[in-house]
């Protein structure tokens, strides 16, 4: 396997997605999610992907982030073809690659903030006292420092939402999916967070993508993308 | 390791609660093994500390010794089989006695002609007696020194055998009775006394010992063969076939079954529940990068922690039990049994998770994308 640096720096992409097909089939139905998707994302680009309800903003960002694989099409993380993998090789491509911030689910309840961070580390090869100075950084920058050892429901909800971000971000990924980060927060701060998520990419040169249904978030994006019925139309 | 202990710790009651429970059936199933053993050595102890490598019981004895009468004819039958290097008499009585002038109370007499034919194997202090009024007695019930004389029957006064222990013996009970070791002549005296018109006092079964070359197995074979009269059984035989034996290890046997149902039961159910209780931090992980493998790698080494715990605190809770006398039964700390339990609970305990490592498994990881990963 290539070293993601390399293999970032040979494409210069975050994601690229070509003619991307998810067709879910329930029982005899089928649904088409996603229908011929094409999106490329640049090395530290923010996109914003919006679209109405059901449109496909998830199964889109699930395939890229190596949970869910395409009906037809490829996926390339970094430079790193993801199509054919195994379930293991996409676990460990999760792992290593990507960061999420989900649409509800975002902690371990029996985990402190920081070790909510460290889980991450925990999971993976352990770089033990790198990865808490890297927890300890983070934690900081979200403003987090005196939440540290908060256990999530001892967390407000905006607090829980940087928590997350932290997460996402402890893996040093190519590429950040957020699922509607500010979905469960008031408008103040709900634009709050995403300037945060805004303010982390761009210091780190990290690729994003912000699914949202709210247009006053799009504007922190460096470019938006419609999705309706599963296609996309810039 | 990490996600095990912290959520253990997170957790305490619950574990604790769990840890406890497991400790407490730990602790019942080692106390009812140690009753079990105490109970049985208690009726036939005194079978398995004696030292003839064989007996042989009259059929119509149906394998008790106060049952079992040899008639001379028998006997030397037994003594005609090829094979027997040694045979003697060993009789066994029960008589009133008083012990240092104390009440009236019971206790066995186990009479043996010849040494290292029906004497104990081992004493477990003092010495073997070296005239026939010396004794050696069941630890549990005499000291060294104690004087120990039969009841006479018959006319106020009438004279009647001595005896001093001078050695003791430990688990060498007869039928739950204090229980003497004493050489023929004494024995003989004994039954004389109390049945003043005994004439000729017959012995209970012979002992033997096979010539070398003959196993103990293949001499019982022999001498059951040389006669349909005799009932010749092996040392552990004698104390396995005693009528009560087999039928109080059988419902021992039933107890442990329902404990080793209930253990992995409550582990196996408790976490089971908390699999589905965490099921979406576990689809978290498993989306975030986290294997399959390691998640139920840290359920196991919970189940571990917990049984492992709980057979902590059952043996803390049993051991001090064995330091005391429970009425006529003793309890003993028997490692060997408190190994066998620690490894099966451990072991059904592991097994008993494998219906919650099915479930962490069968986790989708899609499903974090949706908050699933519930029910
Ligand atoms: N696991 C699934 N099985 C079957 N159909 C699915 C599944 N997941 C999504 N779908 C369908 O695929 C389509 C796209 O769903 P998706 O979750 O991607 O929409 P979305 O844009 O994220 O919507 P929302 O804004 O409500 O979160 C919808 O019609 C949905 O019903
Ligand atoms: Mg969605």
């Amino acid at each position: 396997m290539t070293t993601l640096a390399e293999s970032a720096s040979t494409t210069g992409h975050a994601l690229e997605m070509r003619a991307i097909t998810k067709i879910y089939r329930v029982a005899d139905d089928e649904v088409v999610a996603l229908d011929h998707v094409d999106l490329t994302v640049a090395s530290d680009e923010i996109v914003a992907l919006v679209g109405p309800s059901g449109s496909g903003k998830t199964t889109l960002c699930s395939i890229a982030g190596g949970l869910l694989s395409p009906t037809n099409g490829s996926v390339a993380v970094a430079g790193q073809e993801i199509s054919g993998y195994s379930g293991r090789q996409l676990t460990e491509f999760r792992r290593a690659s990507v960061g999420f911030v989900f649409q509800t689910v975002n902690l371990i309840p029996f985990l402190t903030a920081r070790e909510n961070l460290l889980v991450v580390d925990e999971i993976g090869p352990r770089l033990g006292r790198v990865a808490r100075d890297r927890a300890d950084q983070l934690l900081e920058e979200l403003g987090l420092t005196d939440r540290a050892s908060n256990l999530p429901a001892q967390l407000s909800g905006g607090q829980k939402q940087r928590v997350a971000i932290g997460r996402a971000l402890m893996n040093d990924p190519s590429l950040v999916l957020f699922d509607e980060p500010t979905s469960a927060l008031d408008s103040s701060l709900g634009d709050q967070v995403v300037r945060l998520i805004r303010d982390e990419m761009k210091a780190r040169g990290t690729a994003a993508i912000i699914v949202t249904h709210d247009d006053r978030i799009t504007h922190y994006a460096d470019r938006t993308v419609n999705i309706e019925d599963g296609r996309i139309a810039e | 390791m990490f996600l095990a202990l912290r959520e253990m710790s997170r957790a305490r009651v619950r574990f604790g609660l769990l840890i406890c429970a497991v400790g407490l059936l730990v602790f019942l199933i080692l106390t009812q093994q140690a009753i079990q053993g105490g109970l049985i050595t208690g009726f036939v102890g005194a079978l398995r500390q004696q030292s003839a490598p064989v007996l042989v019981y009259s059929v119509d004895g149906e394998r008790t010794l106060q049952g079992s009468v040899i008639d001379p004819g028998l006997e030397a039958k037994i003594r005609g089989v090829g094979g027997v290097a040694e045979a003697g008499w060993v009789g066994q009585s029960t008589f009133t006695v008083r012990v240092d002038g104390g009440a009236e109370s019971d206790a066995a007499l186990i009479g043996y002609e010849h040494s290292g034919l029906g004497d104990p194997s081992r004493l477990s202090s003092g010495r073997r007696p070296v005239g026939p009024t010396e004794v050696v007695g069941s630890a549990a019930d005499f000291t060294v020194g104690s004087r120990v004389r039969i009841v006479p029957s018959g006319p106020a006064g009438a004279t009647s055998p001595v005896f001093t222990v001078v050695g003791l013996v430990k688990d060498a009970q007869i039928q739950v009775t204090p229980t003497l070791f004493v050489p023929w002549a004494g024995y003989e005296a004994a039954v004389k006394a109390a049945n003043p018109d005994a004439t000729t006092v017959l012995p209970s079964v012979i002992a033997a010992r096979p010539t070398s070359g003959v196993s103990d197995t293949e001499l019982v074979r022999r001498i059951n063969a040389a006669s349909p009269d005799a009932d010749a059984l092996t040392r552990s035989q004698a104390a396995s076939d005693t009528p009560g034996v087999a039928q109080v290890q059988q419902s021992f046997q039933l107890i442990f079954l329902l404990y080793g149902l209930v253990v992995p039961l409550v582990t196996g159910l408790f976490f089971l529940i908390i699999t589905f209780q965490k099921a979406a931090a576990l689809t978290l992980l498993r989306a975030i990068g986290a294997r399959s493998g390691a998640l139920v790698r840290s359920l196991l080494v919970q189940v571990v922690l917990v049984v492992g715990g709980g057979i902590v605190i059952g043996i803390a809770l049993f051991a001090p039990l064995t330091l005391i006398q429970l009425g006529a039964i003793t309890i003993r700390f028997d490692p060997g049994a408190v190994l066998f339990w620690s490894v099966g609970l451990l072991v059904l305990g592991v097994a008993s998770a494998l219906v919650a490592a099915r479930r962490v498994l069968a986790i989708d990881p899609l499903e974090a994308t949706t908050g699933g990963g519930g029910l």
